[in-house]
């Protein structure tokens, strides 16, 4: 009897351990339609237990006892917020997605939401376009633009860059470009690209009749006339290869590798209207 | 204060002048009321252009500032400033960024005019811009928009001012045109619809003033027409009836002239019989005191022989008894002397018997002895009337009487009651007049009622309804041709009431008529002080008329 006393208080003291075991710890910043999608990619791949918080449902989280008395094998940060908490713990490595400000520290390792430069200038090629005009920052975007002028020697575009430092310098900067470029590449820089200064781009695109090459589909209503955009979920996936790998007992891999699936969209007004090369977009 | 009144002048007073002010009053108010309402409407609605043209002007501005705004661009802004300052209606052009800093301004005139409409439109970025990270997280896009600056205007409303000094001047001018044309368009109809009125009018004063003759010339078969019409057929029936009137005047007229003849005939009767009755009255009495002087000698002689009889009958008894019969004037004694003694009881019975008759007619005549507070004996008065109308009686007519026993006093004048009486029997004969007839005298005590009543009832023509009615009334006779007076009843009615009686006439046409005088008895105490009436006797069995 003593024996079975014993065997009940061993078993109702380790099922709530048993129960917090997780191989995966997903940090989200909030909730966000992106964020969920991406979620979601890696759910569906991952095969490691998840324990999921959103930093959002917390007004203080303490990442690192959370570390501490769970024990997670890896920290996924969806988000700059997650991202920027995760690296103040040392412990677990992390991994990251849809951090468009990230800056990994470390052995840090995940999925940028910058496609790779090739990709666009490609499109760009086919545009046949040979002066393509970027506006960017040299403190966010200054390492992208570095490999993107690499790419861009490489297949015969010539990158006419405009450094903004502001919000307010980037319509003075498009105006600079005119009769420079025949495209414009807009990059999703928060300094050159801000609600403001938005219009600017669709405004130089119409007036100097040179294509808008963006990032997000929301930009072709504007007057964009062709969108190269992340696919949410597809990068969830990525991220949760990245992690098997992880969890298999490599380290992560420090960066951050581009996405590896874009969708191209394209306007088809637009493309009409500037006479582009009618394989754009398709 | 003394309130002086407001004459207004004679044509002031038509129907036509009043309607004509009503109406014109009324257009004027009309028309002033549409222009100022037209003359506001159009202000505001300019002004509300102004406001929107304005407005429109600031937008445009906004929209296109929006990016040098963004930018602080202040040549981009000052070009946009000076083309919308262009307008001719703008004052002034400002663009200020969100912290309120003049980035651009242009001023046409320094001189602000009184009214100005001062417009103020935010300078927002695009509603539904992403940021970057939104854009790539593929967040919907919003509908917020964040103010980054300002632009106002100012708007001069001195066109409005003008516009508005040109619409009053407009529309005074074609509203008094129109009040002068509806006014008179309104005179001449009223010209029209008020001849009809005038037309009725003048008509109706001319019946009015009874020319009965006239009518209203007004045809038509609208209300005025119908309203002639009517007054036309009122107008024929007035004259109508004016003829009517005046001929029934005339008979009536003619029918007057013709009673008062009549009448004046009666009266003239009537004064001619009460003539003959004061003639008959002093007849009367010359006869009275003519007879009454034989008289008294006849019975003085009468009592001269009773009393010498009385002294020589027992002188004759003797000679009788010692001589044995012997005759008186061819009759023997003992017969002699029962016709002796008799007859000299007779004439002194008869002499005061005719003086009795005499005095009768003379207080008659003469009125006298009418005192009421004397002892009467009805039936003591039924017999003097008797007795004045032993002449007077009718072998055709039978008369009987029937005269109560234990009959009590009443209070009054026996003479005058007699003159009722002999009335009331001279009215029973003459009902009887021509055929054979009977007249019942009766005099009885209603012991119930404390009242003496005396009866005279004939099977005479009786009284028909139409003089039945009339009985009473002074001179009216059936019988004026017959020497009737009219005065009889009257009298007679007038007797019994100042007795305290009443006087009743009750008749069937064709059977008879009974006339009923009734008398109070005179209470007992009275009765024994009240003196006895002059040559009063009792009923007198011997004045039944055989």
């Amino acid at each position: 009897m003593s024996l079975l006393k014993l065997l009940l208080l061993v078993l109702f003291t380790l099922t709530p351990t048993l129960a917090l075991a997780y191989d995966v710890l997903l940090l989200q910043s909030m909730h966000d339609k992106g964020y969920d999608e991406a979620v979601r990619g890696f759910k569906r791949d991952c095969r490691g237990s998840v324990r999921r918080i959103v930093l959002a449902d917390y007004a203080e989280l303490d990442l690192t006892r959370i570390t501490r008395e769970e024990h997670p094998k890896l920290i996924v940060a969806v988000g700059d917020r997650a991202l920027e908490l995760a690296q103040k713990q040392h412990a677990t490595p992390v991994l990251y997605m849809m951090a468009l400000n990230a800056k990994p520290r470390g052995a840090v390792g995940g999925v940028s939401m910058l496609l790779d430069p090739g990709r666009y200038l490609s499109v760009f090629g086919e545009m046949g376009a040979e002066r393509v005009g970027v506006l960017y920052d040299p403190a966010r975007s200054g390492g992208y633009v570095k490999r993107a002028v690499a790419a861009a020697a490489r297949c015969g575009v010539k990158l006419v860059l405009r450094e903004v430092h502001a919000p307010k310098e980037t319509p003075a900067m498009l105006a600079s470009l005119k009769g420079k470029v025949n495209a414009l590449w807009m990059l999703p820089d928060t300094t050159a690209v801000s609600p403001g200064s938005t219009e600017a781009y669709f405004l130089f695109s119409q007036a100097e009749r040179v294509p808008v090459v963006t990032f997000a589909d929301v930009y072709l209503s504007m007057g964009g006339a062709v969108a190269l955009t992340i696919d949410r979920y597809d990068i969830g996936r990525q991220v949760a290869e990245l992690a098997q790998r992880v969890l298999d007992g490599n380290p992560p891999e420090e960066g951050g590798e581009p996405p590896r699936r874009a969708i191209t969209r394209s306007n088809d007004s637009v493309v009409r209207q500037l006479k582009l090369n009618g394989a754009v977009g398709h | 204060m003394r309130r002086r009144k407001l004459r207004l002048p004679p044509y002031a007073k038509s129907f036509r002048f009043r309607l004509y002010l009503i109406f014109t009053v009324t257009i004027a108010l009309l028309t002033a009321a549409f222009v100022t309402f037209y003359v506001l409407t159009e202000l505001n609605a300019f002004r509300s252009n102004m406001e929107r043209e304005g407005k429109l002007l600031a937008t445009v501005l906004a929209q296109n500032a929006r990016l040098p705004l963004f930018a602080e661009n202040r040549e981009a802004l000052d070009i946009l400033a000076d083309g919308t300052a262009r307008y001719p209606s703008v004052l002034s052009v400002s663009i200020v960024d969100r912290e309120g800093r003049l980035l651009a301004q242009q001023v046409k005139s320094q001189t602000v005019p009184g009214d100005v409409i001062d417009m103020r439109v935010p300078v927002s970025s695009p509603s539904g811009v992403l940021s970057p990270e939104s854009a790539l997280l593929g967040q919907p896009q919003g509908n917020e928009q964040r103010v980054i600056g300002e632009v106002r205007l100012k708007l001069d409303t001195s066109a409005a001012r003008e516009r508005l000094v040109a619409l009053v001047a407009a529309s005074l001018a074609i509203g008094i045109l129109f009040w002068i044309l509806v006014s008179l368009l309104c005179y001449q109809i009223l010209k029209r619809v008020t001849n009809s009125f005038n037309l009725l009018l003048g008509g109706i004063e001319k019946i009015g003033n009874g020319t009965l003759s006239a009518r209203v010339g007004l045809d038509g078969d609208d209300e005025l027409g119908r309203a002639a019409n009517a007054i036309n057929a009122m107008a024929a029936s007035l004259e109508l009836r004016e003829l009517e009137n005046q001929a029934l005047q005339d008979e009536l007229l003619r029918a007057m002239r013709l009673e008062v003849q009549e009448e004046k005939k009666q009266v003239m009767a009537r004064l001619i019989q009460t003539n003959k009755m004061t003639s008959l009255g002093l007849l009367l009495s010359s006869m009275a005191h003519e007879i009454n002087n034989p008289n008294a000698s006849i019975r003085f002689s009468g009592h001269m022989i009773g009393k010498m009889l009385a002294d020589a009958l027992p002188l004759l008894d003797g000679v009788w008894q010692e001589e044995g019969e012997f005759y008186l004037g061819g009759v023997p004694y003992q017969k002699a002397r029962l016709v002796l003694t008799e007859n000299a009881g007779k004439i002194v019975e008869n002499s005061e018997r005719i003086a009795q008759v005499v005095q009768g007619l003379r207080d008659y005549g003469v009125g006298g002895g009418g005192q009421l507070r004397q002892r009467l004996e009805i039936n003591g008065a039924v017999s003097a009337a008797l007795s004045v109308l032993a002449c007077q009686m009718k072998r055709d007519v039978q008369l009987h009487t029937s005269l109560g026993t234990s009959i009590p006093a009443v209070a009054g004048s026996q003479q005058q009651i007699e003159q009722v009486l002999i009335n009331l029997i001279l009215n029973a004969m003459q009902s009887c007049a021509g055929r054979s007839g009977e007249v019942h005298l009766s005099t009885r005590h209603d012991v119930a009622k404390g009242e003496v009543v005396v009866e005279v009832r004939d099977n005479g023509v009786g009284i028909t309804p139409e003089t039945k009615e009339r009985l009473f009334e002074p001179f009216f006779s059936t019988k004026l041709e017959l020497g009737g007076s009219g005065l009889g009843l009257y009298i007679s009615q007038f007797i019994v009431s100042e007795h305290g009686g009443r006087l009743q006439l009750d008749s069937t046409l064709g059977k008879g008529t009974v006339a009923t005088v009734v008398l109070p008895v005179a209470p007992a105490s009275v009765v024994g002080m009240l003196p006895a009436q002059l040559g009063q006797h009792a009923a007198d069995p011997l004045h039944e008329v055989g």
